[in-house]
């Protein structure tokens, strides 16, 4: 009886459980939109770094989760010094530009030959390898978000560079340039942002992570396997508080927009309260009705919420290939009790309210 | 100080004597309900006495704001009396807190109003089904059955209150007031907002539910043709019970 009461209570007024349904289908699609935008990049980007197949990361010891923002302080030379140590396979260095005049990307700038021998190669979905020093490739989701084939010519870093070849995506980058050039375009001659250490085999990697520690003992050194894991919102501070500040605004909105419905919804039924008053319905019935009235229009809130984040989803995929935006079970499931425990809270001083009006009083509002 | 009534009823079967005997389900002793304006103190009940034997049907009649209504709100428990004692079914809900006067009008006691006052969002069935529902004992549905046939309220359990005239919703009321078999039916200007048919179909049901099942009732009527269907009826002024006699 008190779903039926819950349920139609709910429905007799549709524009008022609308709005607060969409309050808290807004508040759970910015949760995990947002959260799944900044998990998914920090994702894809890693995964896009285990995708080059090597065993070991060397990089400036200022260097941080970003390696687009780390610029290019190391000399390549250190590749050749890594490269003769016991049970390393192979190294590439990597120059990287991070570059946002018409967009925001990074730039990797690699030597084709020894970034093949790490990676073996790229997948080509269209035309040919680096050869000149203008080319360039894209990968497929790059390629898509520009509007680039091959053949075309594609500025960057006010540089007209000639595109020969589209990639897969999912490893290391989405532009690739040869690293010579990329190095005379910012001024950093004979420099690298990052080199990649391939070992001969996988259980050397510790091994050959003391050796570089040893003969460069300034720089950062770590698997590549410990960046993965690293590339959490958790291990980035500001990005963690920028969540948090997300999640309190999505549940400061949805509070305040069921405490104004329920508020209303309280005052427009002050006399069917007395009513319930009249038929013996106690204080924690009445709060026990309001509570279990908020929870449904919660419930049903959480799942437009979720479906509108997968449309959202779907449309910014549409409109920028190149993003990434992951949308977890887990991450659902805490919008969702996010999302209850504001509304439960925002309702709560309402249904209180309710509870003690004077049934007289209430039995002769207008 | 008030007036004592004298208790007589229209049953030519019952003595003086074997009146006597029964205990009054209902007893008002020396009520007062002070209501407060501001520093200001008024009084709408003002020292009132009243008892009401099982299955009596009382009519309480009086002007605007003589008290009718409080004195009904007090013996309900949605109110409570400043001063005196109110005993229903032998529990004096002057001394009890409010959830116990909630608890025992759930019980005890079944409300009619003038303006019905049924649930919007629910259907005639939900209206009287909630009724059990605070109850306590869950959906009844044999007594459900009996109620609504009884009131004639087949083939309009599914429709909502605004799809409803005034005297269905009216005897949807009465069934939401029964369904729990109340010790008391306290009706306020039932058939206020009745017209002149509906109206004796309302007092036609009421009457049935004293006559046939023994409901006591007492009744706020500003409707002098509605006491012909009461036992007796009670006069109020200005606070106090000024006369009360049999309604024949």
């Amino acid at each position: 009886m008190m779903g039926q009461f819950v349920w139609r209570n709910l429905f007799h007024r549709p524009v008022r459980t609308l709005i607060g349904m969409l309050a808290i289908a807004v508040e759970v699609m910015l949760v995990i939109t947002i959260v799944g935008l900044t998990s998914g990049m920090l994702q894809e980007t890693a995964k896009r770094i285990e995708g080059i197949g090597a065993d070991i990361m060397v990089q400036p010891n200022s260097s941080t989760m970003f390696i687009g923002f780390t610029g290019a302080p190391m000399p390549i030379k250190i590749a050749d010094k890594i490269a003769e140590l016991k049970y390393v396979q192979y190294v590439t260095p990597a120059l990287l530009q991070f570059n946002t005049a018409g967009g925001v990307e990074t730039i990797w700038g690699i030597d084709p030959i020894s970034f093949r021998q790490v990676s073996n190669g790229f997948v080509f979905l269209q035309g040919h390898g680096l050869q000149g020093p203008d080319d360039m490739l894209v990968d497929d989701w790059q390629a898509k978000a520009k509007h680039v084939k091959v053949g075309d010519t594609y500025t960057v870093l006010n540089h007209a560079w000639k595109v020969v070849g589209i990639v897969e995506h999912g490893k290391a980058g989405r532009i690739f340039v040869p690293i010579t050039t990329l190095q005379e375009l910012v001024g950093a001659h004979d420099k690298a942002t990052i080199f990649l250490v391939k070992c001969t085999r996988a259980e050397h990697t510790a091994d050959v992570m003391e050796e570089i520690k040893q003969i460069l003992p300034s720089n950062k050194v770590q698997p590549v396997k410990e960046y993965m894991s690293l590339m959490t919102s958790t291990n980035i501070p500001a990005l963690q508080t920028f969540i948090n500040s997300i999640i309190a605004l999505a549940v400061s909105i949805g509070l305040l927009v069921i405490f104004l419905s329920m508020y209303t919804t309280v005052l427009e039924r002050t006399r069917d309260i007395g009513v319930l008053k009249s038929l013996g319905a106690s204080k924690f019935m009445i709060v026990r009705a309001l509570l279990a009235e908020t929870t449904l229009l919660c419930f049903l809130g959480i799942l437009s919420g979720v479906g509108l984040s997968y449309t959202v989803r779907a449309a910014f995929l549409k409109l920028f290939p190149t993003l990434s935006i992951l949308i977890t079970p887990g991450w659902v499931l805490r919008a969702a009790l996010i999302a209850i425990l504001g509304a439960l809270v925002g309702a709560s001083y309402p249904a209180w309210q309710a509870s003690r009006k004077d049934a007289v009083e209430a039995l002769a509002y207008d | 100080m008030g007036i004592t009534v004298t208790i007589r009823t229209n049953s030519a079967e019952n003595t003086e004597s074997e009146i006597k005997t029964l205990e009054p389900i209902l007893k008002v002793e020396n009520v007062w309900k002070l209501y407060h304006a501001g520093k200001v103190e008024v009084p709408a009940l003002r020292g009132v006495n009243l008892d009401v034997l099982p299955g009596e049907a009382v009519a309480v009649m009086g002007p605007s704001g003589c008290g009718k209504s409080s004195l009904l709100y007090v013996i309900g428990g949605l109110a409570k009396a400043s001063r005196g004692r109110v005993l229903v079914d032998g529990n004096d809900l002057v001394t009890m807190t409010d959830a116990e006067r909630t608890k025992l009008r759930r019980s005890k006691i079944g409300f009619v109003f003038q303006r019905f006052n049924l649930l919007p969002a629910l259907t005639a069935k939900g209206n009287i089904a909630i009724a059990q529902y605070i109850h306590g004992d869950g959906f009844d549905p044999h007594r459900f059955e009996v109620v609504t046939k009884m009131l004639g309220l087949d083939g309009r359990l599914n429709h909502r209150p605004a799809e409803m005239s005034g005297g269905e919703q009216q005897r949807v009321a009465i069934a939401r007031a029964i369904i729990n078999e109340p010790k008391i039916l306290l009706a306020d200007e039932p058939t206020g907002n009745l017209d002149t048919k509906n109206s004796e179909i309302v007092l036609e049901m009421l009457r049935r539910l004293n006559k046939d099942l023994g409901q006591t009732i007492v009744m706020i009527t500003h409707n002098p043709e509605a006491t012909t269907y009461f036992d007796r009826v009670v006069h109020m002024r200005d606070g106090v019970i000024v006369d009360g006699i049999p309604a024949d």
